[in-house]
């Protein structure tokens, strides 16, 4: 069942991609966008069966034949959700509070169970951060809610 | 002789403070990636990019080729305590390594893997000082159709070497390919694949997907799979020193790994994970107590160890002489010249000749800096190895959004960040290769550019892309490459019997 499902998404995934260049053909100048189409439309169908011959992809950090274990989507989620959340805060909030989250949030993801001290730490090495880019290295970062105090 | 005189005179200003200060951080950062687990020099190298804004050029490139060796030294501390390698070119390290720290012979085998990567470094830049400019020489007579040829076998190499199939190499490849494409075209004007946003008329910014698909997708795919892994370290006792039997195992491996090293960087072999092998092999092969190996054996943390080292000098060969990268640590190094509007190749070393002789000077310099770094301060490394995952992982996202963000001030390429962060994600855990897709979106455009200039001075004629000897040869490789994965069975042989 987990193979099959897996299948499912690699060509699913692999149709998805496609349509982009294909999209391009009738653009020009567009030698290289329909090249590199063609190429992957072949590649994706020669991987397609490939995969139906049986050779399913191996996962980076397994050997062929190890098993598969079943992706753990909670903490993923997680993580995705601290990374949008520096989307949206990062010029509303500005840079050490969309920062701040994102730490904290990856914190929460990877299992870390005292919240307050990771919450405390992440703030701190944030703050430093922020004042080593934008004094010592001249990169600007926006300040956000704290324009006036920092 | 010029060319030693040269070299005097970048040793003359890599001796200066602020750039002796620059490769100092740089080797301490280098060994700092190369010791943490998950990240590599080439993250490393993409998120400091933005200091090439307010850093000048020779201290920034010092600092980034620090960091290029750097982990190739941190790596195999990991690799030897830990049995989890700190980047790719220290995965064989790892076997013999670990299984000499098992046995409490761990000092031994940092021990060697450090000295064999300062003879091996210092050597293979040796060779570098001295080969690198009359490639360029040569390389001034390369025409347009000869670059493509050359391009198209960077390609090849690098997707079928890397990872386990080779059509998975391609695929990557070619993903690679089509974000270059994005944005507007550089000669017509016209725009590809932006899909009405404005914001990615101007291309994709090269620097948030190198940082994001390493970081981030490594990230991602570390929380999916592996967070209940805790790290098992080694307790590492006594110092990092060698016997005498040690050294007289230790020095022809050395030698002999550098030799395998430094080629297999010249030419597009896809980074330090083939010579390393190949070194494990020959060492295994030669060695007159083959029934240690597997239970470790100093040979097999020697060669490899040398072997990475030298592969890194030798890449950046092709990188200096030919603007051409072979790895993804390169093609990241390759950017930040760019920044600068400096564009490697043969005429470098005519425009930017006291940069680049400051640059290969303080590989000498940071050579030794790190071997003083690694040998006696190894225990110190090792405590960082007990920074808890959640802090470490959290840190290198913030960092990686914080690079994303910064080099423009622009969320658009916060959004791409985020969104080749999850195909850094599919990309790892569908087992495609990484490598090819940065080489594809770095020298895509290149490539095309270079089809078009060939094709603009045949008027046409598609004859001209094979015209030339060397391009026949070039084409001739090609094929091969294509048709006997030779090396990827050896690799191949070589995990299986490791794992047996």
């Amino acid at each position: 069942m987990g193979s099959l499902f897996l299948l499912g998404l690699i060509v699913f995934w692999d149709t998805a991609r496609t349509e982009l260049p294909a999209f391009n053909l009738t653009v020009s100048p567009k030698v290289f966008p329909y090249a590199i189409a063609m190429g992957l439309m072949v590649l994706s169908a020669i991987l397609a069966i490939q995969i139906l011959r049986g050779d399913v992809a191996t996962p980076e950090g397994l050997e062929s034949g190890d098993p598969i274990v079943k992706s753990d989507y909670k903490t993923f989620a997680l993580v995705l959700v601290s990374l949008l959340a520096f989307l949206l805060l990062i010029e509303r909030a500005g840079f050490v509070i969309a920062a701040s989250v994102t730490f904290f949030g990856v914190t929460v993801a990877f299992d870390n169970k005292k919240h307050l001290r990771a919450a405390l730490f992440g703030t701190l090495f944030i703050t430093f951060i922020y004042f080593s880019f934008t004094r010592f290295l001249n990169v600007p970062l926006p300040a956000g809610i704290f324009k006036d105090l920092l | 002789m010029s060319s030693f005189n040269s070299l005097i005179d970048g040793f003359a200003s890599a001796l200066t403070l602020s750039n002796l200060g620059f490769g100092l951080l740089g080797t301490f950062l280098g060994t700092l990636v190369g010791v943490l687990p998950g990240i590599g020099p080439a993250l490393a190298i993409a998120l400091l990019l933005p200091i090439t804004y307010t850093v000048s050029p020779a201290s920034a490139l010092i600092m980034f080729a620090a960091i290029y060796y750097g982990a190739m030294y941190g790596g195999s501390t990991t690799s030897i305590l830990l049995n989890t390698p700190g980047e790719s070119g220290s995965v064989i390290t790892a076997l013999e390594g670990n299984k000499m720290a098992r046995r409490g012979r761990a000092g031994a085998a940092l021990a060697t893997a450090a000295i064999g990567s300062f003879v091996a470094g210092t050597i293979a830049t040796a060779i570098l000082a001295f080969t690198a400019p009359s490639i360029a020489d040569m390389a001034i007579k390369v025409g347009a159709a000869d670059y493509v040829a050359l391009m198209l076998v960077a390609f090849t190499t690098v997707s079928s070497l890397l990872g386990a199939s080779q059509i998975r190499g391609f695929i990557a490849l070619a993903v690679g390919l089509v974000l270059g494409l994005i944005g507007a075209d550089l000669q017509s004007g016209l725009s590809r694949l932006t899909f009405g946003n404005q914001a990615a008329v101007e291309g994709i910014e090269t620097v948030p997907v190198i940082v994001s698909i390493f970081a981030l997708g490594e990230a991602l795919y570390i929380a999916s799979r592996f967070k209940e892994l805790g790290w098992n370290i080694i307790p590492m006792k006594g110092k990092a020193l060698m016997t005498r039997d040690d050294w007289k195992r230790s020095w022809k491996p050395w030698l002999r790994g550098t030799a395998l090293g430094f080629p297999l960087g010249v030419i597009p072999a896809g980074g330090s994970e083939v010579p390393t092998f190949l070194s494990y092999s020959v060492e295994k092969k030669l060695s007159k107590n083959p029934e240690e190996f597997g239970h470790g054996a100093i040979e097999g943390v020697a060669g490899p160890e040398a072997a990475n080292n030298a592969n890194a000098a030798g890449a950046l060969v092709p990188l200096l002489a030919l603007g051409l990268p072979t790895s993804a640590t390169a093609a990241v190094i390759l950017v930040a010249f760019q920044t600068y509007q400096i564009q490697p190749g043969p005429t470098l070393f005519l425009t930017n000749g006291a940069l680049i002789w400051t640059l290969i000077a303080s590989l000498f310099i940071g050579n030794a800096l790190l071997l003083i770094l690694n040998l006696p301060l190894v225990k110190l490394w090792v405590q960082l190895l007990k920074i808890p995952r959640p802090y470490l992982f959290a840190g290198i996202v913030t960092f990686a959004m914080l690079g994303a963000y910064a080099l423009n001030a622009s969320t658009f390429d916060v959004q791409v960040a985020i969104a080749i962060g999850i195909v850094g994600f599919l990309f790892r855990r569908f087992g495609m290769p990484i490598t090819p897709l940065i080489l594809g979106l770095i020298l895509g455009p290149n490539l095309e550019l270079q089809f078009r200039r060939a094709l603009q001075i045949s008027a046409g004629d598609y004859g001209t892309l094979w015209a030339s000897p060397l391009s026949k040869v070039l084409y001739a490789v090609l094929i091969l490459a294509l048709f006997t994965p030779v090396i990827t069975k050896v690799m191949k042989k070589v995990r299986k019997d490791a794992h047996a």
